[in-house]
């Protein structure tokens, strides 16, 4: 696995295909919550995008609703020139292309790794087994854990069932890949191999919108960093800026805490 | 023998306390012992259940046709030596197979002992022994064929293999009712341990689907149906089965219309699947409450769809945690089959009772009632140890250390 420099990264955001346009996005909870109030984001294609913000800021529910695992009541969100209804069809068409990566992994505990990654693309898309399994163990040398493939989550250390996680939602070849918090259940050391991964994706051009507390991932890696706060989009901005000059308030109080 | 002195020592009498613990259990178990051991050899007249051993075993099934018995106890016997020794064979990938462990080993062992020691015991003919021994020659035999063989055969073939059971069960039900050319034996002359066990595995097979429909019914969000099969479920647990199978027998004539109400047994069986169902419900619903909520939206954000992310995701991994309480069921429903004896079908509790009632047994109550607690121990023993075993199979513990 190689693993590349920043500087081999091209940074310049690709404009032109918008991959995400999420648009005065407003979401109450039953409970009455106010958790999205009037969020804005446009993703290109080739993007990353990081999402950074306090906890309960609305972060996770945010990228939650790109592929329909939280409802919203007002706004419109646009995926892959499909816009999110309640048309049933259009949301189980968007969830083939947008992979999703848990904070939990939640792997398939009952499935060995490679049906892990072969269930969905089998039943999804119909392909045929063998060509799958194939694909399967291109994706697990890919993200370093080759060897695992015939183990089941529970004996894996949590690095690698991330690492699973990611290779699972890349099995069905999405065109975006939204990360909810990747890194925050595992131990300090097992932070980096998972990084190294997403940087690695990163480096093809996969669509990402990540949500993360790496600062470092994100000064290296993100084409552009998102603040979010008490459920509203603070500040969208490239990262070099975002972290040394960022140009809102509660930002600078934000970046006041964590770095 | 040092080395079994020394961990005797080691585990009965390794402090003063422990050494008066276990002396004293020792001496309840072996007076408990030894009074069973006179009565069962010098007081008990075990006449009664010789004479009555076909009763036991099969009701008043005519004797020319209890051939059908006989192969249908065959095909069991051989399907039983397929699958164990198919279970063997193809152990998960991440285990080495052992062909022949050792509990398997005993459990021939045990097998070949008992088909040669009880007939012998119940004076059956000759004839009738030589049948006992060759099935059991027929389930060790293919025991060791699959397990030996097994591997080799065709992938095809291998997934064809499970469709065999519910074939059987249908060949099964035609050996013993009759039809496809073969004499119709009504369901009046079936008894015993042949309708005991017909009966409980009927309602078994198929309280398992219902149960499940209404414990997904329960959590659907469709408010009829929720409401539904809350009030089935609730209804039929707050109500004693004893009751339901009395309604049963009176009411199903009046509720369906004239001829297809059906036929006495039938009718209980239908009670006793309705009445089951409903408590397989609580206990798939618990295992699907154990399914963490990530599952779902893990099966669903690789876009599948509701049915294949339950199908594929959730049910798995539900019934895996609620095989233990699904089987408690399934072992109670066996004993509950007894209650059937109150409503005048003749299985085991049932034809026990006839046998009672003999004039030339009378008195020898003990004998019956410790036979038929032998028998039923035997089968519900063997329905906890099928379930042991594929629970181990589907392995708790990568389930458990799962994140």
């Amino acid at each position: 696995m190689s693993q590349p420099t920043p500087a081999t990264l091209s940074r310049t955001a690709p404009a032109g295909d918008v991959m995400i346009e999420a648009r005065a996005v407003e979401k109450w909870y039953p409970n009455g919550y106010h958790a999205l109030r009037g969020c804005d984001l446009t993703v290109n294609r080739g993007e990353v995008v990081v999402i950074m913000g306090p906890s309960g800021s609305g972060k996770s529910t945010f990228i939650r609703t790109f592929n329909a695992l939280e409802d919203f009541q007002k706004g419109t969100i646009t995926v892959d020139g499909i816009t999110l209804s309640d048309d049933l069809r259009n949301i189980d068409t968007i969830r083939r292309e947008v992979g999703m990566v848990f904070q939990q992994f939640n792997l398939f505990p009952h499935l060995s790794v490679l049906d892990n990654l072969c269930l969905a693309p089998v039943l999804v898309r119909k392909r045929p087994k063998a060509e799958v399994q194939e694909q399967a163990h291109a994706l697990l040398k890919r993200v370093g854990i080759a060897e695992q493939a015939e183990k089941y989550p529970g004996q894996l250390s949590g690095g690698q069932q991330q690492r699973v996680a990611i290779a699972r939602a890349l099995c069905m070849e999405p065109r975006i890949l939204l990360f909810d918090e990747p890194t925050s259940s595992l131990d300090p050391e097992m932070v980096r191999e998972v990084l190294e991964v997403m940087q690695n994706l990163a480096a093809d051009h996969i669509t990402m919108v990540v949500v993360t507390h790496e600062v470092k991932f994100a000064r290296q890696v993100a084409h552009r960093v998102v603040l979010m706060a008490e459920g509203e989009v603070v500040e969208v901005a490239e990262p070099e800026q975002f972290f040394t000059n960022p140009s809102q308030e509660r930002s600078r109080r934000f970046l006041d805490q964590i770095l | 023998m040092n080395t079994l002195l020394r961990r005797l020592r080691h585990d009965l009498f390794a402090t003063p306390a422990d050494g008066l613990i276990s002396v004293v259990l020792l001496a309840v178990i072996a007076g408990g012992a030894s009074s069973f051991l006179r009565w069962a050899i010098s007081q008990a007249r075990w006449a009664v259940i010789q004479a009555n051993s076909t009763l036991f075993a099969v009701g008043r099934y005519p004797i020319d046709q209890q051939w059908r018995l006989w192969l249908l106890t065959a095909l069991l016997a051989a399907a039983t030596g397929i699958s164990w020794g198919m279970l063997r064979s193809h152990p998960r990938p991440d285990r080495v197979g052992i062909l022949w462990p050792r509990n398997d080993r005993i459990a021939v062992a045990l097998l070949v002992a008992l088909s040669l020691a009880l007939p012998l015991m119940l004076g059956l003919s000759p004839a009738v022994q030589l049948r006992w021994v060759s099935m059991v020659a027929v389930l060790v035999l293919l025991r060791w064929l699959a397990g030996r063989f097994g591997p080799q055969l065709p992938a095809s073939l291998k997934r064809l293999l499970p469709l065999g059971l519910p074939l059987l069960y249908l060949v099964g039900m035609v050996l013993i009712a009759g039809g496809l050319g073969l004499v119709s034996v009504s369901p009046s002359e079936w008894g015993g341990l042949l309708l005991t066990l017909l009966q409980s595995s009927f309602a078994i097979l198929l309280c398992f689907p219902l149960g499940l429909l209404l414990a997904l019914g329960r959590r659907s969000e469709l408010p009829m149906l929720r409401w539904g099969s809350v009030l089935y479920i609730e209804f039929i647990r707050g109500a004693p089965l004893i009751t339901l199978l009395f309604l049963g027998q009176n009411m199903l004539g009046f509720l369906l219309p004239g001829g297809l109400a059906p036929e006495r047994v039938w009718r209980a069986a239908w009670v006793l699947t309705l009445f089951a169902a409903a408590y397989l419900a609580e206990a798939v619903r618990s295992g699907l409450a154990a399914v963490p909520r990530g599952q779902l939206e893990a099966a669903r954000s690789l876009g599948m769809s509701m049915p294949q992310a339950f199908a594929s995701v959730v049910l798995p991994q539900a019934l895996r945690v609620a095989l233990p309480s699904m089987v408690g069921q399934f072992i109670s429903l066996l004993q509950d089959t007894t209650l059937l004896s109150l409503i005048g079908l003749m299985e085991l509790l049932g034809t026990a009772r006839t046998v009672m009632a003999n004039p030339a047994f009378l008195g020898h109550n003990g004998e019956v009632y410790f036979t038929l607690a032998v028998l039923f121990w035997c089968c519900c023993a063997s329905l906890g140890l099928g379930s042991r075993a594929l629970e181990r199979r589907l392995d708790p513990a990568a389930i458990s250390r799962s994140g």
